[in-house]
């Protein structure tokens, strides 16, 4: 008896016990048993058991260095260090699916926990769709990639890790973009959910729309992470390289970023269903597309040390969801009507669908640009690459443009925006970028479509941070200090200004890229000890090899002295590692040392003996805004998604539900900003359900802009 | 008035920003490097022997070699183009790292392009649709009035929601001084 048939017993009670659910579960919706929903929930909390139990027996077994699993002697040996070897649990493709499981059951687990926050009539048929999912993978597990197979004689030492692998980013990045792929199958089984009920109201989307803020915020956090990773350990001075296996994970991020912005449209208008309830699935096929991607190693790439066989269950199951999506849209359509109408191109509405049109394009567009080498080989048995350039021609002006949507999209109002309030929202962020075109020539930015693209991230950062600022001067006005101003803003509204500061992150990501991209300089020398390069204002002295052996692993570092305006400013030791197990398979120890917002990134290229080497330097301007702009994403991200405190009513409510939005009603009557300000008071209901604010996030525009003017004329 | 004065700051400013750009951009386009045209040529080759990396990205020594070539190539007077083209001759267009535009290959730049400008068209179609519903309904009088409606009004409301709202909340009560 070994821990590791403990693993498999688990795993073969888990399938059990997700069959059982999806029975249960679905009987006991159709017969209205309470009962019988009632175990189907208890059955999910088994299989999470029983899951968490499969993995800690695989954990285990990797801490243990039980080499008579084969799972265990292929991605371990007996010098790695502990963290790396309980990592290589997700290293492989078995291991990496069992994880994913893992995480499916868990956030099931979580969803039964909070069940009593989502629509009754919805819960069993969420239970039924997440298990439904579980069920595939655990019979994958089960069968083709099971992590428990047992070498007939256990072997002496493993193979160990794929030394790429070996780096901290592992601990953190594929554990992130596994659990952001995976997290989509929450939001997808609400749409199921609600597709076969018809119960598409406001509460329903409330749910969906925070299970998809925190898949979103997971898969944000997963691709910088990955970002991050590239740029720490691949050696080429760049982050994203539009490799087929990142645009896999790029691609859910864009449709569920679309989604989060078009169901506002439906929380407000009743309007948008069917398209929203397509991003939904879109997003659930994609995560699917991107794991099969990975996994059938069709398509060449970077991560191919996940290639294996598996890659056409994956395509059995994309295909599975996709004719079931497709049969559900056919079944509900007549109940998907809109509720209301449009009134003007020029409205919150209309920049809404602008940018699902850009996001979902880009997505198209990257998608067929990953598709494409297959369809030219098929159709001409031609060989050819789509690479950065055609993503960067295709995709820049999209993202361009998505950013200058984003900073004006925010300041119109719903249903329709007077042009005199447009001016004077719009105006200072225009004047900001104009300064910002002007100058930036001067400075001896001289490409075009650098200095577009920079006056357009002005544009959005000055009418992000000039609405941020209106919002805390009329509190402050109201009597509190500037900080707690600001403090308050994000506790009160907290869905407006949390995706104020998601645009405010994804701007300093957008200057990030640019300027990498756009003034990235690179020089390559060979150098002998006491020579020097010099790039940019930056100076490097070549001091010779250091050769260090240890029993698995030969580190060669060389030493430089950095030198900037003058100064001596730090020595540093790029180099490169080989594992004795992975002769052939040399990893490179990058240098970065950061000055101010710019990156000196120096690679090892090339050594021979103690007192030579070739040196790669890149000078990367503002790459540390990438992962600045990141965090603050995430941060956005993570401030939309907390749950509002209970409070409690406010009296001043305009009787009205929530299913009859404040619009129909009010917007006969009074103006937009006066819609807005109900808008408002009405937040404070909203804090009852979590995530509320959303439904009525109604934008106080109007009400501040008003207000300060009232107020100057007050003061005057 | 007011309008006329903003639309002047509005046209000087244009005008600022335009002779910038016309001097920088045209009167004196920014001449590259050796450097820069070495490595805007070597960004659109792939490197054969890694896995997708750009020969102006790859460490290895073909590429390194390829780097001395077209750096020789460029200084012998000849073009961004033609020294791709010399490269294409030779290895064919797998060492492309963008499909090139002509035959089959041009639908990969096509389809994205065709998708957007028929997304932008839809887009418009579809609002111009509802629009045209929605002015068609009965209630559009009551609201082409509610726009035009007089700052008066919109402060009026503002102030009774904002008395109501500090009578609940400390949070939104004006300080005695700036009672209007």
């Amino acid at each position: 008896m070994y821990f590791s048939d403990i693993g498999i017993i688990s795993l073969i009670l888990a399938l059990g016990f997700a069959v059982f659910t999806i029975v249960v579960a679905t009987l006991g919706a159709t017969r209205a048993l309470p009962q019988l929903v009632a175990s189907a929930k208890r059955s999910v909390l088994t299989v999470a058991f029983f899951l968490i139990l499969a993995s800690v027996a695989l954990i285990v077994s990797f801490l243990t260095h039980d080499f008579g699993l084969s799972y265990v002697a292929q991605h371990s040996n007996l010098a790695m260090p502990w963290y790396y070897s309980a990592s290589a649990f997700y290293g492989g493709q078995e291991g990496s699916l069992l994880y994913w499981a893992l995480m499916s059951s868990i956030f099931s687990a979580i969803f039964v926990f909070t069940a009593k926050r989502a629509p009754t009539v919805l819960v069993p048929y969420v239970l039924a769709t997440l298990m439904g999912i579980e069920t595939f993978l655990l019979i994958v597990l089960t069968t083709v990639s099971n992590p428990f197979v047992r070498l007939p004689v256990p072997l002496a030492n493993g193979v160990g890790l794929n030394p790429l692998l070996m780096d901290p980013g592992m601990l953190i990045h594929p554990p992130m973009l596994l659990m952001g792929y995976m997290s989509f199958s929450l939001p997808f089984a609400f749409a199921v959910a609600a597709m076969i009920t018809g119960k598409l109201d406001s509460e329903w989307l409330r749910s969906i729309r925070r299970w998809m803020l925190a898949a979103w915020s997971i898969q944000t956090l997963g691709l910088v992470l990955g970002a991050w990773w590239a740029y720490h350990v691949l050696g080429w001075g760049g982050y994203w390289g539009w490799d087929p296996v990142e645009n896999a994970a790029l691609l859910p991020w864009l449709t569920a970023t679309a989604f989060l912005h078009s169901t506002m449209v439906q929380e407000r208008r009743g309007m948008l269903k069917v398209w929203n309830l397509s991003l939904v699935f879109a997003s659930f096929a994609l995560s699917i597309f991107g794991t099969f991607e990975v996994r059938s190693g069709i398509i060449n790439s970077v991560h191919s040390f996940a290639y294996s066989t598996i890659g056409s269950y994956f395509l059995a199951f994309l295909g599975i969801v996709i004719v079931f999506s497709i049969g559900l849209f056919i079944f509900r359509l007549p109940k998907l009507q809109p509720e209301q109408e449009f009134d003007s191109v020029i409205s919150r509405e209309g920049s809404f669908l602008l940018n699902n049109l850009l996001l979902v394009g880009a997505m198209f567009a990257t998608l067929w640009g990953t598709l494409f080498p297959l369809i030219s080989n098929a159709v001409q048995h031609q060989t050819l690459t789509v690479g950065p350039p055609f993503y960067n021609q295709v995709d820049g002006p999209i993202f361009i443009v998505l950013i200058l949507a984003m900073g004006i999209g925010p300041l119109l109002a719903w249903r329709r925006t007077s042009t005199r309030a447009l001016r004077r929202n719009l105006g200072i962020p225009a004047l900001v970028a104009a300064i910002c075109a002007a100058v930036l020539p001067l400075l001896g930015i001289r490409d075009i479509w650098a200095n577009i693209a920079f006056a357009v991230c002005s544009f959005t950062a000055g009418a992000i941070l000039y609405e941020l600022w209106r919002g805390v001067r009329v509190r402050h006005r109201h009597g509190e200090p500037y900080l707690f101003a600001l403090y308050m803003l994000f506790e009160r509204y907290r869905q407006r200004y949390g995706g104020y500061l998601v645009h405010l992150g994804l701007v300093m990501l957008a200057i990030g890229i640019i300027g990498s991209h756009f003034f990235q300089v690179q020089q390559e020398a060979v150098l002998k000890p006491g020579q020097q390069m010099t790039i940019a204002n930056y100076k490097l002295v070549y001091l010779g090899n250091i050769d260090r052996t240890y029993p698995d692993v030969e580190v060669v570092t060389a030493q430089l002295q950095v030198w900037h305006d003058g100064q001596l400013q730090q020595y540093i030791y790029p180099g490169s590692q080989l594992y004795a197990s992975f002769a052939n398979q040399p990893t490179s120890l990058i240098s970065i040392s950061t000055y101010g917002l710019t990156d000196l990134y120096v690679f090892l290229a090339n050594w021979n003996g103690l007192s030579d080497a070739t040196i790669r330097v890149f000078v990367n301007p503002l790459v540390p805004l990438v992962w600045l702009g990141g965090i603050v994403m995430l941060l956005g991200g993570i401030i939309c998604w907390w749950p509002q405190r209970r409070k409690r009513l406010v009296s001043v409510i305009v009787p009205h539900t929530e299913k009859e939005p404040a619009s129909q009603r009010v917007g006969a009557l009074a103006p937009p900003s006066v819609e807005s300000i109900v808008g408002h008071s009405d937040s404070s209901k909203a804090e009852v359900a979590p995530g509320g604010e959303g439904t009525l996030a109604s934008p106080p525009v109007g009400v501040f802009s008003g207000t300060s003017e009232n107020d100057e004329e007050a003061s005057i | 008035m007011k309008k006329r004065h903003s639309l002047l700051i509005f046209l000087a400013v244009a005008a600022i920003i335009s002779s910038i750009w016309f001097y920088t951009f045209l009167i004196s386009p920014p001449k590259q490097t050796l450097d820069q045209r070495v490595h805007a040529v070597a960004s659109q080759l792939k490197c054969l022997v890694c896995q997708g990396e750009s020969v102006a990205d790859s460490p290895a020594t073909l590429s390194q070699q390829m780097r001395v070539v077209i750096r020789q190539q460029l200084q012998s007077g000849k073009s961004e183009q033609e020294v791709i083209q010399y490269f294409v001759s030779r290895y064919g267009d797998r060492i492309l790292l963008s499909p090139p535009w002509q035959g089959l290959t041009l639908l990969a730049w096509l389809v994205p392009i065709a998708l957007m400008l028929g997304g932008t068209l839809l887009l418009f179609y579809v609002l111009k649709n509802w629009q045209s519903q929605a002015d068609r309904s009965p209630l559009d009088v009551e609201r082409t009035e509610s726009i035009d409606i007089d700052e008066h009004e919109i402060a009026y409301y503002q102030k009774q929601v904002e008395q109501e709202l500090a009578a609940e909340d400390s949070v939104f009560s004006r300080l005695g001084s700036e009672v209007d």
